[in-house]
């Protein structure tokens, strides 16, 4: 068996290089049956995110990347050329490595974020549902959640803010406490602001209400957190009902005023309002931030509180190599005595063939024993063949787990060899 | 005996606070948990000590400024240990712990007065009088320390660096929870220890009020705490005003607990506890 990694990400290729390859999730599972179809190929599974596509593969021997590279690069919008000449291609401890450093978040475009894992988790199960993974996959991608849940207990990499939506729940944690049950207010739509509510809804806000220029448009988005929509005449009255605001509008004057807030604050028995103005210009007028009770960040506020996180980070990460590093090798070393295996299983099965056969001759030609006597005879062809095979046996162990895979491979041939074992007496 | 328990009970709230300042510092959480057994050890003895300096007294140590000090330190941790299985605020140990060593070794250096023992000591209303005094002022204290910290992090919050005090500082919710849970409590008891205080006063002294320098700071210090309650219940002042009133109203009951005692001249102070053969703290 050998393991097999092919795959582009947000380091090797643009973007519409990435769109073109990731398939619909409703394909996955067909596109991953399509893969098994490739000669060699046991087992199979594909990672599919906007920031990367790979396909991890557990294939025969004699089976080589071109093959999958030229599968996943087949019958998309662009030349396959196009697309290869951004492919990475990785095999063995390579392909190990690679995948416990994605999990762990050591590859990704923000270094800790926490997201990936989940992604990597769906991939798994959506592989496992389509039939497509066995023991190999199977092993590994548990290995590899083990991983990156050391990496992230270990290292304190997941532990700084790494992104603006991060950053803006550590520091609603530290307003607030726990977000548990609390409301939240979204000003305007936008990409940002959207992640932004679905971090803070991960984190236990319970209330989403949107207001929004269109109440079409606010209506649509309230109803995909099962929240409420307001108009934007009506947020001076909804300020005092929410702990967190977002504010994103392409509004050129602030929405948001100081004035407002006070009422707000006061609303809420002086409990605190966190103003979250992801707008350019401003949506929140900057004396807001002055107010006892209210406090505002704005875009830059909050990218300077994940810039300065970031250099943290580059100790935390090579801390987290050096687990990869580690989990890599002893991983590598399972996968290698998985393939001395079938020669074991093989080795025992021969012994025990020639035992029984010579027994069941011998046991015919000594009619007279008795059935205590018979016994003792198995017992003793037993031990026997037990105790023969026993050093050959130890001798293939050892070199599944000291020697190279090419040293182990010629030594495995040189057993079947002398014991004339069949080719692929295994699986 | 008590003698020795006192010196345990030192060593057990230094070691304690030493290691919940390491915890300060390197937030580990197995630091936060040895810091707290050990405070939880040294409180233990603590009670130990003051239980049997009352057996050996015969009358409740808070005689002198020595006993007083020692008592508040107790009733400081007490308060601290017994919030913090609540609400958690890890902090508070490396703060309030060295708070508490201090007044232990203010304690141990102030000379020993003879003990007074007179029938007035023994009474039921004075032991209420001084133990819901001073286990509300070990409460307000925290509220204080609270509002302290509530402006720290508040500052931190508002220099938008994420620097170190930002993330060893508690969350401004559950500071929020100390300071209303800690001024609550320590108001209630504070004036539980005024009222029985008067009953006390009337029985033994024949009036209920007297216009005593303690008695005088001591109403102005439970004004400002029963102000404060009020702000925050109806106003809700618990952001920054409210903070700050919780140091200011910590200011006066300072005063009211030493100033009073020590400077000024009337039969709560210490000096003339002994001819008085009244009451404190």
């Amino acid at each position: 068996m050998k393991l097999h990694l092919v795959g582009l990400s947000h380091k090797s290729a643009p973007l519409e290089v990435r769109e073109c390859l990731a398939p619909p999730p409703e394909a996955l599972p067909t596109a991953l049956r399509q893969c098994l179809d490739l000669p060699g190929v046991r087992e199979a599974l594909m990672i599919s995110t906007c920031n990367r596509v790979e396909v991890l593969a557990a294939t025969e021997d004699q089976v080589g990347q071109d093959e999958l590279a030229a599968w996943l690069c087949a019958g998309r919008s662009l030349a396959p050329e196009r697309i290869g000449e951004h492919l990475y291609r990785y095999q063995g401890a390579e392909a190990v490595s690679h995948l416990f450093r994605v999990a762990s978040s050591l590859d990704s475009l923000v270094v800790g974020e926490p997201q990936i894992l989940g992604q990597i988790k769906e991939a798994y199960r959506a592989a496992t549902e389509a039939g497509t993974t066995r023991t190999v996959l199977n092993r590994l991608l548990h290995k590899t959640f083990q991983v990156a849940k050391r990496v992230r207990s270990e290292t304190n990499i997941g532990g700084a803010a790494v992104s603006i939506s991060f950053a803006a729940v550590e520091l609603a944690k530290k307003i607030f406490d726990s977000l548990e049950g609390l409301s939240a207010l979204v000003v305007g739509a936008g990409e940002m602001a959207e992640l932004a509510v679905e971090h803070l809804m991960a984190q236990g806000v319970r209330r989403v209400l949107v207001a929004n220029r269109t109440l079409e448009r606010a209506m649509e988005l309230a109803r995909g957190w099962g929240g409420k929509a307001v108009g934007l005449g009506e947020l001076g009255a909804v300020l005092g009902e929410v702990d967190i605001v977002i504010a994103s509008t392409g509004s050129p004057q602030a929405v948001i005023t100081a004035k407002m807030a006070r009422a707000a604050v006061k609303a809420r028995r002086g409990r605190p309002l966190f103003f979250i103005d992801i707008a350019v210009p401003r949506d929140v007028e900057h004396a807001v931030g002055e107010l006892d009770g209210c406090y505002l960040y704005d875009i830059d506020d909050l990218t300077s509180v994940v810039e300065a996180n970031r250099a943290g980070r580059a100790v935390e990460a090579a801390q987290a190599e050096h687990i990869v590093a580690e989990e890599v090798v002893k991983f590598t070393a399972w996968l290698a005595g998985l393939e001395a295996v079938p020669t074991i299983s093989a080795l025992a099965a021969k012994a025990e063939e020639i035992r029984t056969a010579e027994l069941a001759r011998t046991l015919k030609d000594l009619s007279e024993l008795s059935p205590e006597q018979a016994a003792a005879l198995d017992r003793l062809t037993q031990a026997l063949a037990k105790k023969l095979v026993h050093d050959p046996i130890m001798f293939i162990k050892g070199a599944s787990h000291d020697k190279s895979p090419d040293t182990m491979r010629q030594q495995l041939a040189l057993v079947r060899r002398i014991f004339n074992l069949e080719e692929n007496g295994g699986e | 005996m008590s003698t020795t328990l006192h010196w345990l009970t030192l060593a057990a709230y230094i070691l304690g606070s030493l290691i919940s300042m390491g915890f300060l510092v390197h937030q580990r959480q197995g630091l936060y948990r040895m810091g707290m057994a050990l405070l939880w050890i040294g409180f233990g003895l603590h009670t130990l000590a003051l239980a049997t300096a009352w057996v050996e007294g015969g009358v409740l140590p808070a005689t002198s400024l020595r006993q007083s000090l020692d008592m508040f330190s107790w009733a400081l941790m007490g308060a601290m240990l017994v919030i913090n299985l609540r609400l958690e605020v890890k902090i508070l140990g490396a703060l309030a712990g060295p708070v508490c060593v201090l007044l232990l070794l203010a304690a141990s250096v102030l000379p020993v007065m003879p003990v007074v023992k007179t029938a007035a000591f023994r009474s039921g209303w004075i032991i209420l009088h001084i133990i819901s005094i001073m286990a509300g002022y070990g409460l307000l204290a925290l509220t204080c320390l609270g509002g302290v910290l509530y402006l720290g992090q508040d500052r931190a919050l508002r220099a938008k660096k994420m620097g170190p005090l930002f993330r060893r500082l508690p969350s401004l919710g559950r500071l929020d929870s100390l300071n209303q849970a800690s001024l609550l409590a320590g108001f209630l008891l504070m004036t539980i220890g005024l009222i029985s205080g008067a009953v006390y006063a009337q029985m033994f002294m024949g009036s209920y009020w007297r216009w005593d320098p303690k008695e005088v700071w001591a109403l102005i210090t439970w004004l400002m705490y029963a102000a404060m309650l009020h702000t925050r219940l109806v106003q809700g002042w618990r952001g920054r005003r409210g903070a700050w009133l919780s140091v200011a109203a910590f200011a006066a009951l300072v005063i009211t607990f030493l100033g009073a005692g020590l400077l000024a001249n009337g039969y709560h102070s210490f000096s003339s506890m002994a001819e008085l053969g009244g009451p404190r703290p």
